[in-house]
């Protein structure tokens, strides 16, 4: 028993070591992708000053534009941290490579997951680490309290596996429809417009900050920006509670798409 | 699990796959047609197969372009729900028990990368060493051995990027032996290869079959694969088995054309020929003939030949593997 959890262990944590190592083989390279993050922060900046400017006002429904700034750094920081794990499973069932990926003895979804963990953490900290002098300098120190550091870091991490699991479902579509793109697509637009990417959701019109708020996609992104920027017990346990109810739900979802898909898989080609 | 050693590794019965294929007419009012009435068109990867494979055994299972020799190995295994029949692959049914038989099975699809890229063979061996849960002692004593085998002591330090394709097929495959599988299905395994690399992995995959009995379940393009690995032969053609038997029976049912070089004793003045018999090639003192077996009797174009001529060889070849293989296709 004590064994097999060892094993299991090392097994998936080496998925996630080996990806690191290939993420370091070319950092550069990643590194030159991130470096845009400074350019869109620095026109959130002026944006959102020329926002408070002409509000004439200090807070716009309770958030400084310290915390509006701090707020869209860590929003990056989740959104461009997600393991895109969808776009490689539609690659592997196009270019045929799932006839190895699939058939390896561990669980497909939890190789993707720790694979793209590697990935995602590298992007987060390169994101966050380069985002970080402007937001300092034109924002100041974050207001968050080191006692609600690892409230937020848990919120942190159910964002991920929420949003892993919505991917997942997308990916898992390839193995029928072969192009999931346009499924990603419309989840992306969900996700800029209700899930606070574009604009907190407290800025929102009540008739649609209220739909927004239980729907998953503000959960994945929104949640741990604003707990970061404003933390708050009500809402923090609101959107915990939230976020466990939605992972429950597409768990399920997975669950019976998995056993589906893998039924009704198509490769291409000899 | 510990498989019984008695029963077949492979048994498969009545297997069949069939796909939905979505049809469009050309033009885009076809695609406009398609996309509110989708023509779905029914295709037969594979017809129902039967055939058994014991352990110990090198079977090439070859066959044309789309003949439905992937699909039966991605149904084997567990890639793919048949659409119909039963199998068991070392007592597992694969789509069912897909995770419990990856533990004993190996795969290498020629076409097809299993390496990181951008790292070097080693560490995709070590990753390998962890999924397939090996003791690292075991794993590093299989590693030794599997570099000797493959020659590729010097290559495994090296990002797989950097490779030629033949060093590189050559740690794909060994990467697929780590976890010392006691049943490798290679597809195509040798394609694009120089004939050296082609030489080493074919002396490999032999010195595992020879040592460790390994079984092997083969397909290939490359008649040289068949001729020194397998002795028996599945040709499947349309998702059907046309040929199950010995390899040198295959040559013999399917040997049509001989090929007779004759080496004559005094210069040939005039052109050589010989009714239904085709001259290849004529020199000063020698012809290469070629003919159908079934028209003409060997021995009746022998006789012709040497009652002209004194000779000093006469040497009767089979065409090559491939031609063969070629003659069964077209059936």
């Amino acid at each position: 028993m004590l064994t097999q959890l060892r094993l299991t262990t090392t097994k998936y944590s080496a998925i996630t070591l080996t990806n690191l190592q290939n993420q370091l083989a070319y950092i550069w390279d990643a590194l030159g992708r991130a470096v845009f993050i400074i350019l869109i922060m620095f026109i959130f900046v002026q944006l959102w000053t020329a926002v408070y400017q002409s509000q004439n006002s200090t807070e716009i429904a309770g958030l400084t534009l310290a915390n509006t700034i701090w707020y869209f750094l860590i929003a990056e920081v989740m959104e461009l941290g997600k393991i895109r794990h969808d776009t490689r499973i539609t690659e592997e069932v196009r270019d045929g490579s799932i006839a190895y990926t699939l058939v390896r003895p561990y669980n497909y979804l939890a190789y993707h997951f720790f694979n793209g963990l590697a990935e995602g953490g590298v992007k987060m900290v390169l994101i966050f680490a380069l985002g970080l002098p402007l937001v300092l300098y034109y924002a100041g120190l974050p207001t968050l309290e080191w006692a609600h550091v690892p409230l937020v870091l848990l919120v942190m991490a159910l964002a991920m596996l929420l949003d892993f699991f919505i991917l997942s479902i997308i990916g898992l579509l390839a193995f029928v429809t072969e192009d999931t793109f346009s499924f990603r697509l419309i989840y992306q637009k969900l996700v800029f417009i209700l899930g606070g990417l574009m604009i907190p959701l407290d800025f929102l019109p009540d008739w649609l900050q209220g739909t927004a708020r239980v729907l998953p996609f503000n959960l994945t992104t929104y949640a741990p920006a604003k707990l970061f920027v404003a933390f708050n017990w009500a809402q923090f346990w609101q959107i915990v509670g939230l976020q466990l109810l939605w992972l429950l739900i597409f768990g399920a979802v997975l669950l019976w798409q998995y056993r589906l898909m893998t039924q009704r898989l198509a490769i291409n080609g000899g | 699990m510990q498989y019984e050693t008695d029963r077949p590794v492979i048994e498969v019965r009545d297997l069949a796959k069939r796909f939905q294929l979505k049809q469009k007419a050309p033009g885009l009012r076809g695609s406009l047609q398609a996309v509110w009435r989708p023509e779905m068109r029914e295709i037969t990867a594979v017809s129902p197969l039967s055939f058994t494979l014991q352990e110990g055994e090198m079977l090439a299972f070859i066959g044309p372009n789309g003949a439905g020799k992937s699909t039966t190995i991605k149904m084997l295994t567990g890639i793919l729900f048949p659409s119909s029949g039963h199998a068991t692959v070392l007592g597992c049914v694969p789509w069912q028990q897909r995770r419990q038989l990856a533990y004993q099975i190996g795969s290498v699809f020629g076409q097809k990368p299993q390496l990181w890229y951008h790292l070097p063979a080693d560490d995709t061996f070590r990753l390998f060493a962890r999924i397939y849960e090996l003791d690292m002692k075991a794993y590093q004593r299989r590693r030794d051995f599997l570099v000797e085998a493959f020659q590729i002591g010097d290559l495994l330090q090296t990002p797989v990027r950097k490779l030629s394709l033949g060093q590189r097929m050559k740690c794909e495959i060994a990467a697929s032996l780590l976890h010392s599988p006691r049943l490798i299905f290679l597809d195509e395994p040798t394609i694009g290869l120089d004939v050296v690399a082609k030489q080493q992995i074919r002396d490999a995959i032999r010195t595992l079959n020879e040592t460790e009995n390994t079984t092997i379940f083969l397909t290939s393009h490359d008649a040289g694969d068949i001729e020194s690995l397998c002795r028996r032969v599945i040709v499947i053609n349309h998702g059907r088995i046309i040929f199950d038997d010995k390899t040198s029976v295959l040559k013999r049912q399917f040997l049509r054309r001989k090929v007779v070089d004759v080496r004559f004793a005094n210069a040939l003045t005039e052109p050589f020929a010989l009714p239904g018999v085709e001259t290849v090639k004529q020199g000063t003192y020698g012809v290469k003939l070629e003919f159908d077996s079934r028209q003409i009797p060997v021995e009746s174009v022998i006789q012709q030949v040497i009652s002209g001529h004194a000779c000093n060889d006469i040497n009767i070849a089979d065409p090559p593997m491939e031609e063969i293989i070629r003659e069964i296709y077209a059936v």
